[in-house]
């Protein structure tokens, strides 16, 4: 950018942190202050052993209140508000854009979340409308099945989009008792006793679906299959609109995805 | 009979009304303000709400009707009970964001209604369900019963069923013009007072808080895209209506009056008419600037917004970095999102092409109506190249749907087969040399 002069220079070396958005926080100080920019941030477990030389950033919560009230007094609300939630998008090198972002804010300050056409805000923009999409999109796709009472759902998203779809289900379902598990992420969304939590969950066995229950997902999909006009039929459409990816979740069209063999 | 069946054959017999939305009601986590899709048919449109007749018995006779009376059909009814329980439930696995309700008119308008209203009543007050319920008036039942209904659902419509009185005279001889605008008029009217009410004191009755909608068949009837457009301006205009919808006349039934039973629904027609609407209700279009008099009919090769660019060229090119709002809307390529992000963003710097093509500007079309910072380099480019650009490329998808049953409404060739690639790439040079000559 002419007329500024940039924070950090790109230093040949690597930067691991435990994964968390106070360790990515911890990150940003160490960058600034070393006044380098690391040619990658990875995830510990992600990290493997290379030639460059890697710097194992730990967090520290001191600092990253620090640069979290850095990003709100020298960038805007809406700066802090921006990395939070492209953290938990699906974008390639998040870390790197999100560094690559906070930079650039601090030398240009809140202007630059309104430069829509710039190349680092653009990036991170994307990964944010691909993330909400996502989360409004899930809102209608989750699928319930009754179990003994309570709402179990899974869920296969590209983004970490539990946290954005928790406040909806919590709302729409505050006297029942649900719990959303999503498989990419590990975690799950569990509503039990008016308290809500995400927790890690690698694995969920779920019991056979009862009668009642297989009796009521076989009036949906009847309902599904007979709602549609057949002179109209346009399955290319149809997968704009609900991408196959969402369907292996989805009682009335997972039987599609597999024909069954004969 | 079994639930199951009496749910095919209630969901087949509504399946053909068009809305399906939610949008616009506000009760945070009951409801999505904005609407949401629980998913999508094997037609490619939404499912939102349990779309489902009440009851197909009907003593009306409307010739375009799966449920007309002289049809014959099973019958059959969902007992409130039944509705309710099935509304739950659905409501609950997170299948529906609610209910869509209309039925057959059993007995007398009034009765009909009277049996709808209890059956809301019911998910309403006993099992407490505040999801969406979108219900369609019967035409002909009295002011009284609207209004309860009204008092009941958040989206309250009248079906308007065809563009003019000649061909509603004809097709559908039991609905009178009036018993449709009355209700339309008095819905409007109360819903006006409801939110005046509830500015002063915010428990007051809500009426149809989502506003009302309509719709119409298009296909059945030798009305022209001029006359469909200009009366839906004047629906918005008047009676306040939140949306028209189209709906391709689908052959369901055989009859004299009706086009046969081999008839292709007119999607590409449907397809443009909302093109047009939208222009209307989000781009701050007249009727009068999209179809005219003298041109009546949507233009299959162009949408509208091109169609009518390239009759105007003389307003372009637009500078994306000082226009007004309304005239960025105009450009194609430039949607209500794209419009605002420039607006927002040009205050802190110049805007070139790569800015504009990373806030979602679709440089293919727009590029020809607008001046940037480094826009145009060279001389400016010829109508040929204009148009070819614009020419909607799903026009050859559509296969060899006939544009209009009705001799004179339009003078267009059929088009070709989709997929012979020879046939679809001369159709399109012959298009442009044809549109770029009518400039």
């Amino acid at each position: 950018m002419p007329g500024f002069k940039p924070l950090a220079l790109p230093a040949n070396v690597v930067y691991t942190y435990d994964g968390s958005f106070e360790g990515f926080l911890c990150c940003v100080f160490e960058s600034v202050y070393s006044r380098e920019l690391p040619l990658e941030i990875l995830r510990e477990e992600d990290a493997q052993p290379t030639l460059i030389q890697s710097r194992s950033v730990a967090t520290d919560p001191v600092r990253a209140e620090r640069v979290r009230a850095s990003i709100r007094s020298k960038i805007s609300e809406r700066a802090l508000e921006l990395v939070t939630t492209a953290f938990c998008s699906c974008l390639a090198q998040k870390e790197l854009r999100m560094l690559e972002f906070l930079l650039r804010g601090y030398r240009e300050g809140a202007k630059l979340c309104f430069m829509m056409g710039d190349d680092v805000t653009a990036t991170l923009l994307r990964a944010e409308k691909h993330l909400l999409g996502e989360a409004h999109l899930l809102k209608g796709f989750v699928r319930f099945a009754d179990v003994g009472g309570a709402l179990v759902a899974t869920i296969s998203p590209k983004n970490y989009a539990l946290p954005f779809i928790a406040r909806h289900f919590v709302l729409r379902y505050r006297q029942e008792r649900f719990m959303i598990f999503d498989k990419t992420n590990g975690a799950a969304l569990v509503y039990q006793d008016c308290k809500a939590e995400i927790l890690r969950v690698e694995r969920v066995e779920l019991p056979e679906i009862s009668e009642s229950e297989a009796q009521y997902q076989a009036l949906w999909k009847r309902f599904y299959d007979t709602v549609s006009i057949e002179s109209r039929e346009n399955p290319r459409c149809r997968m704009t609109h609900m991408p196959k990816r969402y369907w292996e979740n989805m009682s009335e069209v997972c039987g599609l995805l597999r024909p069954k063999a004969e | 009979m079994d639930l199951m069946e009496k749910l095919t054959i209630l969901t087949n017999g509504a399946k053909y009304d068009a809305a399906c939305t939610s949008s616009g009601a506000d009760r945070p986590g009951k409801t999505v303000a904005a609407g949401c899709c629980h998913a999508f048919s094997a037609d490619g449109r939404c499912v939102t709400l349990l779309k489902v007749l009440l009851t197909n018995h009907c003593i009306f006779d409307c010739k375009y009707c799966v449920n007309r009376s002289s049809n014959d059909c099973r019958r059959t009814a969902f007992t409130p009970e039944e509705l309710a329980g099935l509304t739950i439930e659905f409501y609950r696995r997170n299948y529906i964001e609610g209910l869509f309700l209309s039925s057959g008119v059993m007995r007398s308008p009034d009765y009909t209604m009277e049996q709808m209203i209890q059956a809301l009543h019911l998910l309403r007050y006993r099992y407490d369900f505040w999801g969406y319920i979108h219900a369609k008036t019967i035409p002909g039942a009295s002011p009284e019963l609207v209004r309860r209904l009204g008092l009941l659902a958040d989206r309250v419509s009248v079906n308007i069923e065809l563009p003019s009185e000649e061909s509603l005279r004809l097709l559908a001889p039991h609905k009178k013009r009036e018993a449709i605008l009355a209700p339309m008029k008095q819905i409007c009217l109360a819903a006006g007072e409801s939110r005046q009410e509830m500015a002063v004191y915010k428990k007051a009755p809500q009426f149809a808080p989502a506003g009302q909608a309509t719709q119409m068949i298009i296909g059945a009837s030798p009305d022209t895209d001029y006359q469909i457009i200009r009366l839906a301006a004047a629906l918005y205009g008047k009676y306040a209506l939140k949306r028209v919808f189209y709906s391709a006349y689908i052959p369901a039934v055989a009859d004299s009056l009706l086009p046969a039973l081999d008839f292709k629904p007119p999607l590409l027609r449907e397809h443009r008419l909302y093109q047009a609407d939208f222009l209307m209700r989000q781009y701050g279009f007249g009727a009068e600037e999209i179809l005219s008099e003298d041109m009546p009919s949507l233009n299959p090769y162009l949408d509208p917004k091109c169609n009518w660019a390239v009759n105007h060229m003389q307003e372009f090119p637009v500078d994306v970095n000082a226009a007004a709002l309304e005239t960025l809307l105009r450009v194609p390529g430039i949607g209500p999102t794209s419009a605002r992000r420039i607006v927002v963003a040009r205050r802190h710097g110049r805007l070139g092409l790569a800015e504009l093509k990373r806030m979602g500007v679709v440089l293919k079309r727009a590029q020809y109506f607008i001046r940037a910072s480094d826009w145009p380099s060279g001389a400016r480019f010829d109508k040929h190249t204009t148009v070819r650009a614009l020419v909607d490329p799903n026009v050859f998808s559509f296969g060899t749907e006939q544009l209009s049953l009705f001799p004179g409404a339009s003078s267009l060739r059929q088009l070709p087969e989709a997929g012979e690639a020879r046939s679809v790439a001369e159709a399109v040079e012959e298009t442009v040399l044809c549109l770029a000559s009518n400039l």
